[in-house]
């Protein structure tokens, strides 16, 4: 409260601590809603310049962090309602790299936990191609609960959501990033069928 | 069970927080059921896929704060800026409000005695018995006194034939 009150008076060094305490933070939650470092760094700029004008309505009764933590919500919500989504994903716009991921996983290598980095890195793009065309609210609800266990009432203090709504929002998210899933798998099927077809009447 | 039950299972919490029994009953009903079957294997692939993507965040590059403390004095000045060419703006309006009154009253004092004379001069020249009208045209007064003695001569010389 004491940094914020200073930074709010015009203490520069107050406010640059701030970001230097915060800006993890900020970052790691804007990293679930950008692939690019660039965006991410943009988000993360923006959360900071707003805290700053707004810093004298933060009143000290939550945490600093949860507060920041909602400007980054609104604030990637904001960007992601602005950018255009593609309808679906294509088995076009798959790498090699994440089809043959997505081959062992399907053959039953799910359960094998020694995994490459390198490996880990393929699913974790290929999870953003999935959630760039989910709705910005559903990708949220997502990557908070299913990918880092968060709870319900985690999500609705960042959101401002109801708990009914972020449950709801929750359920429609899995559906329909199981539904993108798959179609994908589906695509992928009818378009190595159609190679080894064409490769057959060669 | 039926399918539509399956696929609530799937959506009600992430697959991880699955009980075992729910997860069993899952895995028997997908077995005999090709379409439960599916959306089960995405349901996993799609929890994978969430899980490695949460790990995979980007930290702040160096004198990030350096940067934002920057970009602020830049929108700072950039206010300044606005604030200038507001008060430019409503000096301009306030300037050119002044000017169109001065505009105003120049017309109305240069165009005003001018009405007021012409109107004077169209009222003299509708009353011709002002005092401006007699003293000016005292030529035509005594025209008319005379005109009258010829009137009244020649009533009397009428008057004087009827008697005789």
């Amino acid at each position: 409260m004491e940094l914020a009150q200073l930074a709010h008076n015009g203490d520069e060094s107050a406010f640059a601590e701030i970001v230097r305490r915060y800006s993890p933070r900020v970052f790691r939650f804007a990293s679930r809603f950008f692939r690019q470092r660039s965006l991410v760094e943009e988000a993360a700029q923006e959360v900071f310049l707003k805290a700053f004008t707004e810093l004298g309505s933060f009143k000290g009764t939550g945490s600093m962090e949860g507060w920041l933590t909602k400007i980054t919500t609104n604030t990637c919500l904001n960007m992601l309602r602005s950018a255009k989504r593609r309808p679906e994903l294509s088995a076009a716009d798959l790498t090699e790299d994440e089809n043959t991921w997505l081959d062992n996983k399907l053959a039953g290598a799910a359960s094998e936990r020694h995994e490459s980095n390198e490996r880990s890195l393929v699913a974790a793009d290929l999870a953003g191609k999935v959630l760039d065309k989910l709705s910005p609210e559903d990708r949220l609800v997502l990557t908070m609960m299913d990918g880092e266990d968060a709870s319900v009432r985690d999500v609705s203090a960042a959101t401002g959501w109801s708990e009914s709504k972020v449950k709801v929002q929750a359920f429609r998210a899995r559906r329909r990033m199981r539904e993108a899933v798959e179609k994908l798998l589906a695509k992928r099927g009818q378009r190595r069928h159609e190679t080894l077809e064409s490769a057959g009447t060669k | 069970m039926n399918d539509k039950h399956i696929l609530d299972l799937l959506e009600h919490a992430p697959l991880a927080n699955l009980s075992q029994v729910d997860r069993e009953r899952i895995e028997v009903h997908s077995k005999e059921c090709e379409t439960c079957q599916r959306a089960f294997e995405a349901a996993k692939l799609s929890a994978m896929m969430l899980k490695e993507h949460s790990l995979d965040t980007f930290a702040a590059p160096p004198f990030f704060e350096t940067r934002v403390l920057a970009t602020l004095r830049e929108r700072a000045a950039g206010k300044d800026v606005w604030a200038f060419g507001r008060m430019w703006r409503a000096a301009g309006a306030l300037v050119s409000s002044m000017a169109a009154t001065v505009a105003l009253l120049a017309v109305l004092s240069l165009a005003l005695p001018v009405a007021q004379t012409s109107t004077s001069s169209t009222v003299i020249s509708a009353n011709s018995y002002s005092a401006e009208d007699m003293m000016l045209n005292s030529v035509d007064v005594s025209d008319d006194q005379s005109s009258d003695a010829q009137v009244l001569r020649t009533l009397y010389e009428t008057e004087e034939e009827a008697a005789k």
